[in-house]
């Protein structure tokens, strides 16, 4: 799932002193770390924290059950605390300032890097934790300076969403290419109703959106202003100018394009599996997924991955993270994740798993598939992918509000991901 | 002969506890203002010259790297359009709410049955907390299911409706009309008694005069009212320059940052990317705005009580 | 002062325009509320069935932040009154050296905008664990309350006729004694306007609960319809009716104080 997060900009002087503080952080964590651990391994741990940002009643009933599953194999209980999507990153900053951070801390993936920059998470492979099958996005995602920092035991990514019954009305057949989507938008578009929605608001959620298009083109978060990116961001414009895009777009979030495609008020949509119950409960509306149509026949869209990784962060009790760390292996091994899916409807992340999820719940079979191909948002920028985005999601606006041409405006986007 | 001495310390003393007295009184106060004025300035001012991001708050280092900050913000290109930006709003704004609080407050000069009420409830708008009447605002002004597009449209006065929130100068321009709704019943207020102390019977000498309405206006009323009227600019300019709440609420600052202002670019700086170094320096360009604004205010004050 | 001559039911029914005009916003914010859950954009002219689920929603998801909002603003008037009553007394009728220092640093106070107070306040309420705090809330929301309350009071408190504070000092009252039994209770209206305007300030604050909280534990309800927007987009009837709600003491207190509303208007901006 993607929230919108926050982006710091990175300098790099402050990079040096930052990565000289974590060494020096690091190791007096470890030494204190082992100290302590020796110190209070007269009591045992019977109870650990737990943050995330499961907010919604029925999300969060889901995970305190599962943590609480996980918990009971280790002989813990598990004190669950929920912050919505915005104000976990400030959150974690606070405790993170004041020591309080909790002894298991879930993270949106694009996340993990800057907060393992700090030095607040303590690397994986000291508590001797299996990643193996895992898809090679999640782990590359999870990855800050060669160490594994979190595992995530389930992922998604976005999909064209249609509305059946106004395709089979018009006599448009579901688009596979960017022409294919054009077309058949317009011809969905009538008094009342757009053909097509995405979340193209000023927010890292924008971007998200728009990474299928520029990537699946051949685009490139490393640079900008190419040719490709700018075809991709040529596409939106046009669909907007043409009118079968709501010039709204520019302010709607995933739960906005969500409501309009439940309200009738467009045919077609670009979003995540998270929203499959409200289109579920909604009634009369039958909705199909597809992949996200590609530039040309035979292509496979490029997507980016969704989902959220858990973590443990650096504490002062050696024996709680031992605890934190066992309880993340039970929530990302094979039986769990696959329950996890089926629940959430999200993807298992180890690959053999996904592939008997496919099976068992076909609906999904469109979000597997496209979960293979996705890409990590932090693979190859990884602290700096929030100044890219910053800078793709300003492009957006101003292509889509005409005061730039695509070019132009990816051009200023780049000046934005490379700035100090 | 009684020795002066004695008698001078103790009233020294007295006085001394006269006055320590007295300051008590206002000691609590001062205190507070100190606190939560005072620090915040002087803490803005070193935080301008440190460099913080994400780390900091793990690592609490926040290195000191004298006008890096300052430099980096004045050069961004948004910086200077954030800048025309807030003197767009905040001219468009003073300018439209005085406007037409001088033409309410004058047409309740005045009195007429309901008017004392009428005049009372227009207070509303500007009572309301912003957010709400924000959130209405947005409402409204959506461009396929809002109101005011619906009114244009059934009334074909624009068959397509505004992009009131889409379009990057209608949202300028939406924001900007948005603050004048919300000053128009201050200003009224503000001018409105400016418009009583103004006597009566130089009125009623210039209509046996013969003088027009128009004659009137410009030779009693504006003269009389200007003092009133600069304190209402100055002031307005002040607080709009301030505003951050309805920008927020409305447009966040978009579209492609068409209603960015040096205010909110601030808060997105400090509280959106963590960058409280640069956040504090956009915030100390607002504070020198503000002094100056200030400095204009003092001046023109003195001027008007010498008047 | 009234003006002659009394002009006609015409200007009435102008100025009955002129309201309806300007108050639409408000009306639309009514009728929004009322409309049917899961009616999720339009919205009819008028509630014709109306539907008061958006209330029961507002109540059991922001009732709580209608209760915070209430106790910050109750406590922000108590303690801006509480400091800034005695310094208004002093400014007023005390003549000390230095009041015309306080004064300047009471006009500078007006001219600080938000952010930059906000700014500092973050990181140290940060480390001394005022952050989600009631306390922290109260504190800085009084910025809006004390300045204002102080430069109120004082042009009140110049009024208060010298004789009556030194009658009561000749007869052997301290200081203390003088501005508890005489000056505060013929400063009523002043302190009930102050007061007034203090609520407002705080209970619309929207920029301190948006940078001095980082969880839902204290939420003013300003924060909370921000952010309700974004949970709650299928909703706006609840989103609507939580904004209603908030709008209530400024409606409620301009109907029944509209006295003291005006005063305050006026004498804030005179200094």
């Amino acid at each position: 799932m993607i929230r919108p997060t926050r982006p710091p900009a990175r300098r790099g002087a402050a990079r040096l002193g930052a990565g000289i503080l974590t060494l020096a952080l690091v190791a007096t964590g470890c030494g204190g770390g082992g100290e302590t651990g020796a110190g209070s391994a007269t009591g045992t741990v019977t109870s650990i924290t737990a943050l995330d940002y499961y907010t919604d009643t029925t999300e969060h009933a889901q995970w305190g059950a599962s943590l609480a599953a996980c918990g009971r194999t280790v002989g813990v209980t598990v004190e669950q605390t929920s912050v919505p999507g915005a104000s976990l990153i400030p959150r974690v900053l606070q405790q993170a300032s004041s020591r309080t951070l909790p002894d298991l801390l879930m993270l949106d993936n694009p996340d993990l890097q800057q907060i393992a920059q700090t030095g607040a998470l303590t690397p994986l492979d000291r508590y001797g934790i299996d990643s193996s099958g895992f898809a090679r996005g999640i782990l590359s995602a999870s990855t800050y300076d060669g160490k594994l920092y979190g595992l995530a035991p389930d992922v998604n990514t976005i999909a064209l969403f249609y509305n059946k019954d106004m395709l089979a009305r018009a006599g448009v057949a579901v688009p596979r290419t960017w022409a294919e989507l054009k077309t058949a938008a317009a011809r969905l578009t009538r008094p009342g109703r757009y053909g097509m929605a995405v979340d193209a608001n000023a927010t890292f959620e924008g971007t998200w959106q728009f990474l299928p298009f520029l990537w699946s083109n051949g685009g490139d978060e490393k640079a900008l202003a190419t040719p490709q990116a700018a075809q991709a961001l040529q596409l939106w414009v046009d669909l907007v100018k043409s009118g079968s895009m709501s010039a709204s777009v520019l302010n709607w979030t995933q739960s906005d394009v969500s409501d309009q495609f439940v309200a009738g008020r467009t045919a077609m949509m670009v979003n995540g599996p998270w929203r499959i119950s409200d289109l579920n409960e909604a009634k009369g509306l039958h909705w199909g997924v597809a992949p996200i149509p590609v530039p040309q026949a035979g292509q496979t869209p490029v997507t980016p991955l969704g989902g959220e990784v858990w973590t443990v962060p650096q504490s002062a009790s050696r024996a709680r993270q031992e605890k934190a760390a066992k309880v993340l292996a039970c929530l990302n091994d094979s039986t769990t994740m696959l329950a996890l899916a089926r629940e959430h409807f999200t993807v298992p992340s180890r690959s053999a798993v996904a592939s008997r999820y496919a099976e068992q719940v076909p609906s999904m079979a469109a979000f597997v598939q496209s979960v293979e191909a996705a890409r990590a948002r932090t693979g190859e920028l990884g602290v700096r992918w929030p100044q890219a985005a910053t800078g793709i999601y300003t492009a957006i606006q101003s292509a889509l509000t005409g005061e730039q041409t695509p070019e132009e405006a990816l051009t200023h986007a780049q000046q934005i991901a490379t700035s100090p | 002969m009684r020795s002066r001495s004695r008698p001078v310390p103790d009233l020294a003393r007295a006085r001394f506890r006269e006055s320590l007295a007295q300051w008590l009184f206002i000691a609590p106060a001062a205190l507070y203002l100190l606190l939560f004025f005072g620090y915040p300035i002087v803490k803005n001012v070193v935080m301008s010259f440190q460099q913080y991001t994400i780390t900091t708050f793990y690592t609490g280092a926040a290195p000191f790297v004298g006008l890096r900050n300052y430099s980096t913000i004045l050069s961004s290109d948004l910086f200077s359009r954030a800048l025309l930006t807030t003197v767009l709003f905040t001219v468009g704004s003073i300018v439209g709410q005085f406007v037409l609080g001088l033409a309410i407050a004058l047409f309740f000069q005045r009195s007429f049955p309901l008017g004392r009420v009428l005049r009372s409830l227009l207070l509303l708008p500007w009572l309301l907390p912003l957010v709400a009447s924000g959130t209405t605002w947005r409402w409204m002004l959506d461009g396929d299911t809002g109101v005011v597009n619906a009114v244009l449209r059934d009334l074909h006065l624009l068959p397509s409706g505004v992009p009131w929130l889409t379009g990057t100068s209608p949202a300028l321009l939406s924001v900007t009309l948005i603050n004048i709704w919300v000053g128009i019943p201050f200003t009224t207020t503000i001018l409105y008694g400016g418009l009583q102390d103004i006597p009566t019977h130089l009125y009623e000498a210039a209509k046996l005069d013969g003088a027009g309405p128009v004659t009137m206006f410009r030779h009693i009323t504006w003269p009389l009212l200007r003092p009133v009227a600069t304190v209402v600019l100055v002031l307005g300019a002040v607080y709009t320059v301030k505003v951050l709440d309805i920008i927020l609420v409305v447009t966040g600052g978009g579209p492609a940052d068409a209603t960015e202002t040096i205010a909110t670019q601030s808060y997105t700086l400090s509280f959106q990317q963590f960058e409280f170094g640069r956040g504090a320096a956009m915030s100390n360009v607002l504070l020198v705005i503000s002094i100056g604004f200030a400095l204009v205010y003092l001046r023109v004050n003195r001027r008007a009580q010498n008047a | 002062m009234k003006r002659a001559p009394r002009r006609g039911r015409l200007s009435t029914v102008v100025g009955i325009i002129l309201l309806a005009l300007m108050l639409f916003p408000v009306y639309w914010m009514v009728n929004a509320s009322l409309q049917p859950t899961g009616n999720p954009l339009q919205g009819g002219w008028f509630p014709r069935h109306p539907d008061v689920s958006g209330y029961l929603s507002a109540l059991r998801d922001q009732g709580g932040n209608l209760v915070t909002s209430l106790v910050v603003a109750l406590g922000s008037v108590a303690l801006s009154l509480g400091l800034a009553a005695p310094a208004a007394y002093a400014l007023a009728q005390f003549r000390i050296r230095g009041t015309g220092l306080v004064l300047f640093g009471i006009l500078l106070t007006q001219m600080v905008p938000g952010i930059v107070v906000a700014n500092a306040l973050y990181s140290a309420y940060n480390d001394l664990g005022l952050l989600n705090s009631y306390l922290g809330l109260i504190l800085a929301d009084s910025t809006a309350g004390v300045p204002f309350a102080i430069i109120v009071l004082r042009s009140f408190m110049q009024g208060i006729p010298r004789e009556i504070t030194e009658a009561a000092r000749v007869d052997g009252a301290g200081r203390l004694r003088v501005f508890r039994a005489v000056v505060l209770p013929m400063s009523a209206n002043a302190l009930i306007t102050a007061a007034l305007f203090t609520f407002l300030f705080t209970w619309s604050d929207f920029l301190f609960a948006l940078t001095l909280t980082t969880t839902e534990t204290v939420r003013p309800v300003t924060l909370g319809i921000y952010q309700y927007i974004g949970a709650q987009t299928h909703q706006w009837n609840a989103v609507m009716a939580t904004a209603v709600l908030a709008s209530l003491p400024a409606a409620v207190l301009l109907v029944v104080a509209q006295r003291y509303v005006a005063a305050g208007t006026t004498s804030g901006s005179v200094q």
